[in-house]
């Protein structure tokens, strides 16, 4: 199978779907000559004209309104927010506005809009462009949350965001825009709320998001060769989230640890891996531990930037401890 | 029907609104949207629209006056008849002044003199209680409206709050340094001189913070201590793992559970906490009974020994048998071998007046502690609700296919008691520091004899 890099994976899951539907649409700064800084739609502009790739100011607030806005009265917007960071500009016409209007409207009115943005450090751009921020808005009801992690993840997920008819805010990992990974040809869809097992193991269950999923995988080599035999498992989405597997597999293997860029602290990790206590309590054989990112502001020093986030070894490390059976935080 | 005119809350936090003017008066027609009056909250000055169609009347507050929220200020009739039938009431009592004056009679306490009731005032929006700086007049003292009358601490700030009466300072009902709920009475103005102003140090508003504060405490301590109670130290735990808590995984106590194991043998073996499923493969290959298992004490305890018997159960049958259909009172059958029991231990320890307790225990029941059931009639009650733990526990398994079993119960002397065809099979498991080997003789001996004849050794 041919290998394209998550870009391009992006690139053409919108490419397809604004072919395939008039009425889906991209706004944002940099969206059009430029290609956004990470070069994601470059070409596009040229192919559907400035009036579906829509450059605006820097006015976060004012493009998202324009947005959601749109969204209400029969368009498909994709939002392109340059930064995850940002999502602090957008969160009134993200979180008051898109994701109740279904309700507040009783039904009467749908938001199919799509907010593509990114997270993750280690990028060298310091303490406000380096957050992963997607447990703001997996907090709010009414707001569909993907991860991508990988470029077939990103091209099936974006499809299937843009078809919802619910506002989805995507969250690419600015590190893996130039990944490749092998992507068909044909035209796929990867539905919300079906995790991916990426690897079967039966001592214990690597649950990780985003570019964790490969940090888990990576974590899962060194243990293996230890004998030590790692389930991964990629949640696609943290909204919906796909309970079933992760409890089964959590099942199986009585242990757990849950893997996610965002800040430890009231987190993804958090919520997961308190979803696993309460509904595979009595399967455990070990606390089910959290690896979020150091709760600090993400350092612009390599050595400092390097240390806030997990790495396969720290994963790997904290796996031997689980299933040796050591004292997790003196009870 | 008339119509209700009352204050609107129109902001968040709001208590009161400033009534800036009427916009209609007594007696006027007024239409629903019609604005009625001007109110000032701390945000902006706001016109009140009319919400049903008639004629003002009733009006109660006036313009300047505080108002609380949710406070009728005046009615919207029907009719013009009615408006006017209603406006003497306009001249009747004076209109309530704002919420610190409103309440001149809710005082508990009949000895203190009437007046206003000063409160303790919410200065902030998170505020519970506010702390007394200082009082700023002394009992007795006349007081003008806009006068300080004392300064609150709150969280932000120290506020000087004003009496808001003329009149005599005619009880402080709080001392200073004192932390005081908010809307608790703390002082009382009187239209005239007091004859005898009030000064209490602590008692009438401090009561009500005293009545707040254990309260919330019992209602959130006291679970939490009852559960923790029994359970000795953490420290403790660790070092005597057999007599407090264990440390193992959720899944490792359901196998446990589920398999008949028991994690406290774990420890009893040397193996260090906390436990895992790994672990129960070492607790199962332990076998049912490990004679050689350290009990109690962990590293150099008393090995646990065993003696068995067999009597025929005929006697007791017979006896229960005869005590309900002679005697007319039907005996329990723990109730008896917890008599037994007692008799037999008291006989081989040669105790004549030591208190002995014994718990029965029998599967999917509770167990049931019994004190000197050998020295009571049969007929008399030795339930016993102590925390000690027993001398002897029997382990009543004639109810079921089970003959025999083995094994203590923590560290305490355990005599089990099977049916097998029409014999009971007694085994006693005891530790060295329990019982001495004469003693266990004796004991199983005795209780084997008195389960053989039991009326003879009744009587």
């Amino acid at each position: 199978m041919r290998e394209i890099t998550l870009s391009q994976a992006v690139n053409e899951a919108l490419a397809e779907e604004m072919r395939r539907d008039a009425t889906v649409f991209i706004i944002g700064e940099d969206v059009a000559e430029a290609g956004t800084p990470f070069k994601v739609l470059s070409g596009l502009v040229e192919e559907f004209g400035t009036s579906r790739v829509v450059d605006t100011p820097i006015a976060e607030p004012g493009f998202m309104g324009i947005a959601v806005g749109a969204a209400m009265t029969g368009t498909r917007p994709v939002v392109d927010l340059m930064f995850g960071d940002f999502l602090f500009l957008v969160m009134d016409q993200l979180c008051n506005q898109a994701a109740k209007t279904h309700y507040m409207s009783g039904g009467k009115l749908t938001v199919p809009l799509v907010l593509r943005t990114n997270l993750g450090a280690t990028r060298r751009s310091a303490a406000q462009h380096s957050q992963s921020l997607h447990a703001l808005v997996a907090h709010i009801p009414g707001l569909k949350v993907a991860l991508p992690s990988s470029a077939y993840e990103a091209k099936g997920l974006m499809k299937t965001a843009i078809r919802d008819n619910n506002p989805v805010v995507i969250f690419e990992d600015k590190l893996m825009y130039q990944e490749k990974a092998p992507v068909p040809e044909e035209e796929y869809l990867i539905p919300f709320g079906k995790a991916n097992i990426k690897r079967e193991g039966t001592d214990i269950t690597l649950i990780g998001t985003s570019s964790m999923v490969q940090v888990a995988e990576k974590a899962a080599e060194i243990l293996a060769s230890e004998n030590i035999s790692a389930e991964v498992i990629d949640p696609r989405t943290i909204v919906p989230l796909d309970e079933a597997t992760l409890i089964a597999s959590v099942k199986k293997t009585s242990r757990a640890i849950v893997i996610d860029e965002g800040h430890q602290s009231y987190g993804v990790t958090s919520e997961i891996a308190s979803r696993l206590n309460e509904k595979a309590f009595y399967h455990l054989d070990a606390p089910v531990v959290r690896m979020g990112a150091m709760d600090v502001p993400v350092p612009f020093s390599p050595a400092l930037e390097d240390l806030t986030v997990p790495t396969p070894e720290s994963v790997a490390a904290m796996a031997r401890k689980l299933v040796g059976g050591e004292l997790i935080h003196a009870a | 029907m008339p119509h209700e005119v009352i204050m609107p809350a129109l902001g968040m936090a709001q208590d009161s609104g400033l009534l800036v003017s009427w916009l209609k008066q007594p007696g006027d027609a007024v239409k629903i949207g019609d604005a009625l009056m001007e109110v000032e909250t701390d945000k902006a000055t706001m016109e009140v629209e009319a919400q049903a169609d008639g004629f003002l009347a009733k009006v109660q507050a006036a313009a300047g006056e505080q108002v609380p929220v949710g406070q009728v200020v005046a009615i919207i009739t029907d009719s013009a008849e009615e408006a006017e039938a209603a406006s003497p009431t306009e001249s009747g009592p004076a209109p309530q002044d704002g919420p610190a004056a409103s309440a001149t009679s809710p005082t508990e306490n009949d000895d203190l003199p009437s007046g206003a009731e000063i409160i303790m005032p919410a200065l902030g929006m998170a505020q519970d209680t506010g702390l007394i700086v200082a009082w700023r007049k002394e009992p007795g003292e006349p007081v003008a409206a806009d006068a300080i009358l004392f300064e609150v601490e709150t969280d932000k700030s120290v506020v000087e709050v004003a009496a808001g009466h003329d009149g005599f300072l005619a009880a402080v009902l709080a001392e200073a340094q004192q932390a005081v709920p908010v809307g608790a009475v703390i002082a009382i103005i009187s239209e005239t001189a007091p004859e005898a102003p009030v000064k209490r140090t602590s008692a009438a508003a401090p009561a009500a913070s005293q009545q707040a504060k254990p309260a919330t405490a019992d209602a959130s301590a006291d679970p939490v201590a009852r559960k923790k109670a029994p359970s000795p130290e953490p420290e403790a735990r660790m070092a005597t793992p057999s007599t407090g808590r264990i440390l193992a995984s959720p899944k490792a106590r359901r196998l446990a559970a589920e398999r008949g194991l028991d994690l406290a043998r774990l420890a009893q073996t040397g193996v260090a906490p906390p436990y895992h499923v790994a672990d129960l493969t070492v607790l199962e290959n332990l076998g049912p009974r490990a004679p050689g298992v350290a009990e109690g004490t962990a590293v150099s305890g008393p090995v646990s020994s065993h003696i068995s018997a067999r009597v025929s159960a005929q006697g007791c049958t017979d006896f229960l048998d005869w005590a309900k259909s002679e005697a007319g009172s039907e005996v329990a059958a723990d109730r008896l071998f917890a008599s037994f029991a007692a008799a037999a231990l008291r006989q081989a320890r040669s105790e004549a007046r030591q208190p002995i307790i014994v718990t029965v225990r029998r599967a999917g029941q509770n167990p049931v502690r019994f004190s000197d059931a050998d020295c009571r009639r049969l007929s008399q009650s030795a339930a016993d609700e102590g925390e000690e733990p027993p001398a002897l526990v029997v382990r009543d398994m004639t109810g079921s296919k089970i003959t025999a079993m083995s094994g203590m119960t923590g560290s305490v002397p355990t005599l089990t008691l099977g049916r097998d065809g029409s014999d009971f099979v007694l085994s006693l498991d005891y530790s060295a520091g329990a019982l001495d080997e004469d003693q266990a003789v004796e004991l199983v001996s005795s209780f084997a004899e008195r389960l053989g004849e039991p009326l003879r050794h009744l009587l």
